[in-house]
């Protein structure tokens, strides 16, 4: 899941700046479920940013609506006839969603209310931790199910660095276990240690250009002469 | 707090919410031929035992189907069944196969707006793990 | 019955083809009307390499496909169309339902062919309008008939006896299967001369029109639907490139 967190309220309303009406639009989606964009945190933005602007003897209107997802547009038809009657939308999206909306909305400041974290999983209610940095071309088969982009302070591909201290923790910080460590005593347990002596060359490094994905069964029809 | 917990039905806002898609959710209820061929496209269906709860065609004619018989004057009880029906029954994967061509997550995603209208949402959070309808 | 009868038979048959001619085009109307155009192919075109699929980057000496997979790819691409409706079947309704498909497909080819193709129908068609279609012997028919009415007892047996299917069944799909079976039990009795001929080809035409009459409004509007929604609204399963969505 994509996990995100709130903007700081100060930061939100620089964002908004002169704006008096707002649509807040929340995402059904992973930023409700990493309980930063859900229909609950859009109810609790709009409670704070309405005291602390009433605080300071201002005005805004703010509109709650919360859709199923930000990232396709099956979902839009509520918000789409929404939109026209505000001069800006604040979205708990994340950053693929705000600019979902944006795209939609040329004419529309589209403000994101996150800051889109990363790729991970829960560790416990309210706890997520990152475990994926959509490289595009995934080695966890042959890393033990660990990776090395994500866990290893220096993304290594062929091994640590040498800096791995004697309790196998990271040499840039002594409370992060090294991951090739864990990559280690992964394959170690599954007997396949021999996975490890494997040399990785040097990786095309997708992510520095916008990366499209379409499906197999797909290409066919978006493909043009 | 218990006022926002569970406040009456707002029939204007539900009345609303209701006419906004009503063609084309009276069109695919209306179509949904009940022949349950929809089931298998259905992880949840098929990683539950076959639970017939589970099958989207199920989850459509008791959530939106339920919302347009009943109409405005539905009950927050109605809601509340409705929102395990749409929340814990369905993650929304849009993967569900119809041979007619009804938009099954078109119609969650319908519902689920529908019950937003009412405040009626899952929290991820503990207050929602511990709550009845999961 | 003999007023019935010659209503039915007469300005009835009209009247019937009519209502179900104007339903489905006020029901196609009515869906055009809901839904606008898209232009799938409007979209900017995808970023040069991801389509056609670009082969996945060599990694690596020796990084040169086996000669067997050079070997099966290019037997794969010559094109092997048996295997690749094959194939394609395995993926769809047909490998998960493949008993319910062959029920389904084929109740629904002889709804439409068994009264088009029927020789007293095309008589009748041939003194009314001067034109036939080509016929099937009577035989042949009523094996179709028989053929009919056995998917449509097999989907009886669905909705009472499957617990999935009973699940979801309301008295209004019983209601659909009979208006569907009527015209098709009564049109084999009177043939058969079963029970008095006279009440049972009127029952006839009447159910007979009452089943197009009710088509573009009710369930049975799927006749037309199907078409709609499955080719022109987009989506996984969708048989064409989604030119229209609501």
């Amino acid at each position: 899941m994509i996990v995100a967190s709130r903007k700081s309220l100060d930061e939100i309303l620089g964002l908004l700046g002169s704006c008096k009406k707002v649509l807040v639009l929340g995402c059904g989606g992973c930023t409700s479920i990493c309980l930063a964009g859900g229909q609950r945190e859009v109810r609790d933005l709009c409670a704070e940013l309405d005291a602390r602007v009433r605080d300071h003897g201002g005005g805004l209107t703010l509109h709650e609506l919360t859709i199923e997802r930000q990232c396709n547009e099956t979902f839009f038809a509520d918000a789409d006839a929404l939109v026209k009657d505000y001069e800006a939308v604040l979205s708990t999206a994340c950053g693929a969603g705000v600019q979902f909306v944006a795209e939609r909305h040329p004419a529309l400041p589209v403000l994101p209310a996150l800051n889109t974290a990363f790729v991970g999983f829960d560790k416990g209610v309210g706890w997520y931790e990152e475990n994926c940095r959509t490289c595009g071309d995934c080695v966890l088969g042959e890393t033990g199910g660990i990776c090395p982009v994500t866990r290893c302070a220096k993304s290594l591909f062929n091994g640590p660095c040498g800096g791995t201290r004697s309790e196998g923790t990271c040499e840039v910080d002594k409370t992060v276990p090294c991951a090739w460590f864990e990559i280690h005593k992964r394959l170690k347990g599954q007997g396949r240690l021999a996975l490890i002596t494997k040399v990785r060359p040097a990786r095309e490094w997708e992510n520095q250009t916008r990366r499209s994905v379409i499906q197999e069964p797909y290409k066919a029809r978006y493909a043009k002469p | 707090m218990s006022e926002i917990q569970n406040p009456p039905v707002d029939r204007g806002q539900i009345e609303r919410a209701l006419a906004r898609h009503k063609d084309r959710m009276k069109l695919y209820l209306s179509h949904c031929m009940h022949c349950t061929l929809c089931a298998e496209s259905c992880f949840m269906y098929m990683s539950r035992d076959k639970d017939p709860q589970y099958m989207p065609s199920y989850k459509v004619i008791n959530s939106v189907g339920v919302l347009y018989r009943k109409g405005p004057g539905i009950g927050r009880d109605d809601l509340q069944k409705m929102k395990g029906i749409v929340w814990r029954n369905c993650v929304l994967c849009t993967r569900c196969y119809c041979p007619v061509g009804v938009d099954v997550p078109a119609m969650i995603a319908f519902a689920r707006g529908v019950l937003r209208s009412q405040g009626i949402h899952p929290d991820f959070d503990e207050q929602g793990a511990m709550e009845s309808w999961l | 019955m003999g007023a019935l009868y010659a209503f039915a038979s007469g300005p009835g048959v009209y009247l019937a083809f009519a209502l179900f001619l104007a339903g489905l085009v006020v029901q196609g109307l009515r869906f055009y009307k809901l839904t606008r155009a898209k232009d799938p192919l409007a979209l900017p075109p995808p970023p040069a390499g991801v389509v056609p699929p670009a082969s996945p980057p060599a990694r690596g000496a020796g990084a040169k496909k086996p000669l067997l997979d050079r070997l099966l790819a290019a037997a794969e691409a010559m094109g092997r169309p048996f295997d690749r409706i094959l194939g394609t079947l395995c993926r769809t309704v047909a490998a998960t339902h493949p008993v319910m498909t062959m029920l389904t497909v084929t109740f629904h080819a002889l709804l439409f062919a068994t009264p088009i193709l029927l020789l007293a129908h095309n008589v009748l068609l041939a003194e009314s309008a001067g034109f036939h279609l080509p016929s099937l012997p009577d035989s042949v028919a009523d094996v179709m008939t028989v053929l009919f009415l056995l998917c449509g007892a097999a989907f009886l047996y669905r909705r009472v006896f499957l617990r999935r299917v009973r699940a979801i069944t309301t008295p209004y799909d019983h209601f659909v299967l009979v208006v569907t079976l009527l015209p098709f039990f009564t049109g084999f009795l009177a043939y058969h001369q079963i029970g008095e001929y006279r009440t049972m080809i009127a029952l006839h035409v009447v159910s007979g029109e009452a089943m197009l009459v009710l088509v573009p409004f009710t369930r049975l509007g799927h006749a037309l639907f199907f078409f709609l929604y499955r080719f022109l609204l987009d989506g996984e399963y969708s048989f064409g490139q989604g030119r229209r969505a609501f």
